[in-house]
C-alpha cells in the first residue's frame, strides 16, 4: 500500500516537473521580449551665465541632442546691478507673444504656461538657479529671461 | 588774416581729438568700460519701455537699476587718472539726476508723453558723459538689441 501511494506521488511529481518546463519556457519568451533592456538617456549639462552685469546671456546659443535629459544650470554673475534674471525656453513660435506677456506682467513666469518648455527660477545677481527637462525634437528654440525679453535672448539648437 | 585764424581754429581741433583719442588709447580697461557704458544704454532702453508699457510703478526700480550701473561704470575707470575721473564724476551725476528726475515725475503725476520727453532729456546728459569715451567704446543709445544668430532686429 506504501509502495503504491509512493509510487502515485513520485509520478504526480514527475508530471509536475514536466509541465513546469514548458510553462516556465513560455514565460521565459513573453518575459524576455517584455523585458528588452531601455534605452538609457543621455544627459547633458549645460551651463549659462549673464554677461557680468549686462542684459545678455554668455553663451547665447547652446546645443544638446533630442531626447537629452538636459541640467541646465543658471549663473547670474551680475555684481552691481540688483535686476533679476531667468533662463526660459520656448517654441520658436512663441517667443513674440511671451515676450509682450512678460512686459506687462514684471516677467512673471506662470507655472501652467503651454508655450513654456523649461524655465528656471529667478536668480539675484551671484546666485545660480537650475532646471532639469528633455529636450525637445530637433529645431532651434529661443530662450530668454522673462524680466529682460526683449535684450536677453538666445537660441537652444536640439540636434537629431 | 582771416586765413589764419581759421589755420589756429584747425589747429586747436585737431589737438582736442588728438588728446581726446591719447585719452582714449591709453584707458586701462576698455573691454570692461565698454560694457559698463552699454549697461547704462540696455538700462536706459528698459526705462523707456516700462513708459511705453505705461508700468509707472516700476520706474523708481530702473532709476535704481541706473545708479548701480553708475556704480558699474565707476568701477570700470577707477583706475585712471584724477582728472579724467573728475570729468566722468561730473557728466555721471548730471546723467543720474536727469534720470531721477524721469523717476521723480512717474510717481508724483505719470503721463506717458511728458516722461518721453523728459526720458529723451536724460538721454542727451547720458550722451554728453560719452562723449567722454573712445567713439568705438560708445554704443549707440537707439541701437535695436543684438539677435542671437541674426541682425539686430528692426
Amino acid at each position: 500500500m506504501r509502495c503504491r501511494e509512493g509510487f502515485i506521488r513520485r509520478g504526480a511529481t514527475l508530471a509536475r516537473r514536466r509541465l513546469l518546463f514548458p510553462i516556465l519556457a513560455i514565460l521565459f519568451i513573453f518575459l524576455g521580449c517584455g523585458l528588452k533592456p531601455k534605452p538609457v538617456q543621455q544627459v547633458v549639462d549645460l551651463h549659462i551665465a549673464s554677461d557680468g552685469d549686462l542684459i545678455a546671456f554668455t553663451p547665447d546659443t547652446l546645443t544638446c541632442p533630442t531626447g537629452a535629459l538636459v541640467r541646465l544650470t543658471f549663473h547670474h554673475a551680475g555684481r552691481f546691478v540688483s535686476a533679476r534674471h531667468n533662463w526660459v525656453l520656448t517654441y520658436p513660435d512663441q517667443e513674440e507673444s511671451l515676450t509682450k506677456d512678460y512686459l506687462a506682467n514684471d516677467g512673471v513666469v506662470a507655472k501652467d504656461d503651454r508655450r513654456v518648455i523649461a524655465a528656471t527660477p529667478m536668480s539675484d545677481k551671484g546666485g545660480t538657479v537650475m532646471v532639469e527637462f528633455t529636450a525637445p525634437p530637433p529645431g532651434d528654440y529661443p530662450f530668454l529671461c522673462s524680466t529682460h525679453p526683449e535684450d536677453m535672448r538666445g537660441i537652444l539648437h536640439v540636434t537629431k | 588774416m582771416r586765413r589764419l585764424r581759421i589755420a589756429a581754429i584747425l589747429a586747436v581741433v585737431a589737438l582736442a581729438s588728438l588728446l581726446a583719442s591719447n585719452v582714449a588709447a591709453q584707458l586701462k580697461s576698455p573691454d570692461d568700460v565698454k560694457k559698463g557704458l552699454t549697461l547704462l544704454v540696455q538700462i536706459s532702453n528698459d526705462f523707456k519701455r516700462q513708459i511705453t508699457a505705461k508700468n509707472f510703478a516700476r520706474i523708481p526700480h530702473e532709476y535704481q537699476e541706473y545708479t548701480e550701473g553708475a556704480e558699474a561704470l565707476r568701477a570700470t575707470i577707477k583706475d585712471e587718472p584724477a582728472d579724467f575721473k573728475a570729468k566722468v564724476e561730473t557728466r555721471l551725476k548730471a546723467s543720474v539726476a536727469a534720470f531721477q528726475k524721469v523717476s521723480d515725475m512717474s510717481a508724483n503725476a505719470p503721463d506717458a508723453d511728458k516722461l518721453m520727453a523728459e526720458h529723451a532729456k536724460a538721454v542727451t546728459a547720458m550722451n554728453a558723459l560719452f562723449e567722454l569715451f573712445p567713439a568705438d567704446l560708445r554704443p549707440d543709445p537707439n541701437a535695436a538689441p543684438r539677435r542671437p544668430g541674426g541682425p539686430p532686429k528692426n
